[in-house]
């Protein structure tokens, strides 16, 4: 059986680590019925800027025949063949110039919105919330349709 | 204009006016200035929806940062709907606000707006009015949302038993838009409509 830490995805508190209150009490208001305010606490607000090493580490490419004439989806001109290309780990491609702007504002694909991560920890730990809550639904559903379905 | 925002809107002119949506003339965009930062845009009310066969325009301004920013889009076009202001025009949908793209284009806020009409979200309201009707007296919010078409974006269909409380108002020496709104909030009730004006 796994560990309630690997369970939980969380680490145990390391020697006169204090717990970290606020994050409790958070979740606690998030798994109680606050959790309609969800939207309008985190919803409302833009995704953060994509973190710079994970844009360093995206790959450049000159342009190959099967982009050349397919226009960039940032400024929609046709790729020319001494454009400098990026593509994002979704697979799609922009010019370097056009998408470069984009993740200094936003993590996501302008075209998909396949996430990059971000240097931001609460952003970063209210996507893990989510994902948690999505797999608690989902193991509930399963309880659930293993008694009654 | 920074010369990508230029460039973009451009091309997106051409995108829509060469769309299948043009053609069956379901949305439209026009210049206002020549410079592209100010566009007028027009769709028509989607079929089997009160807004169906009008038309509604949309002032869309383009921001410096197109397409890193959206465009700011508001009805011109008086419209009764939980997500757009009755009195400003205001939007609320994610796209134009936080949930924007930069390979998100003229056509397809065209279309995500005709999208919105035909499937309101009273839970995220703009209008808390309408967004109330909506949910609390659905055949009332549909009745006001087809009698505003036909006022304001020309749509053939009448409601001859709600003219007839507005005439009323008229009468008593009532402005129509002002009677409108009272009777369209008050969910067509003369009375507390006319108590409203009058208080």
């Amino acid at each position: 059986m796994a560990s309630y830490f690997d369970e939980h995805d969380c680490e145990p508190l390391g020697p006169g680590e204090q717990p970290n209150h606020f994050l409790h009490l958070a979740r606690l208001l998030l798994d109680s019925g606050v959790a309609a305010l969800e939207g309008q606490m985190f919803g409302e607000k833009k995704a953060p800027p994509a973190s710079k090493e994970a844009v360093e580490q995206l790959p450049t490419y000159s342009l190959s025949g099967t982009d050349l004439g397919k226009p960039c989806p940032v400024c929609l001109l046709e790729f020319a063949p001494d454009d400098m290309l990026k593509a994002m780990p979704c697979k799609h491609r922009f010019h370097a110039s056009c998408i470069l702007p984009w993740l200094q504002q936003t993590n996501s694909c302008p075209v998909c919105r396949h996430e990059l991560p971000t240097d931001d920890t609460d952003y970063e730990e209210f996507k893990r919330q989510k994902g948690r809550a999505k797999d608690r639904e989902a193991r509930i559903e399963q309880l659930h349709d293993s008694m009654f379905g | 204009m920074a010369n990508i925002a230029v460039a973009r809107i451009k091309r997106e002119f051409k995108e829509v006016v060469k769309s299948e949506e043009a053609a069956k003339c379901a949305i439209k965009v026009e210049l206002v200035d020549n410079n592209f930062t100010e566009l007028r845009g027009e769709i028509a009310g989607p079929p089997d929806t009160p807004y169906e066969s009008g038309t509604f325009i949309l002032e869309i301004k383009i921001p410096e940062t197109y397409p890193f920013n959206p465009p700011k889009v508001r009805f011109q076009t008086k419209i009764w709907h939980p997500n757009i202001s009755s009195v400003t025009g205001a939007i609320c949908l994610d796209i134009l606000r936080d949930q924007w793209a930069a390979a998100m284009t003229l056509r397809t806020v065209l279309l995500s707006l005709q999208a919105l009409l035909a499937a309101a979200e009273p839970d995220d309201p703009q209008d808390a009015v309408v967004a109330r009707q909506f949910k609390e007296n659905y055949e009332i919010y549909v009745k006001t949302a087809k009698h505003w078409s036909y006022k304001y974006a020309g749509a053939p269909n009448r409601t001859p038993e709600l003219d007839s409380k507005l005439k009323q108002l008229a009468d008593m020496g009532v402005d129509e838009h002002r009677a409108r709104v009272a009777l369209s909030s008050c969910d067509w009730d003369l009375a507390r409509a006319t108590e409203t004006i009058f208080s």
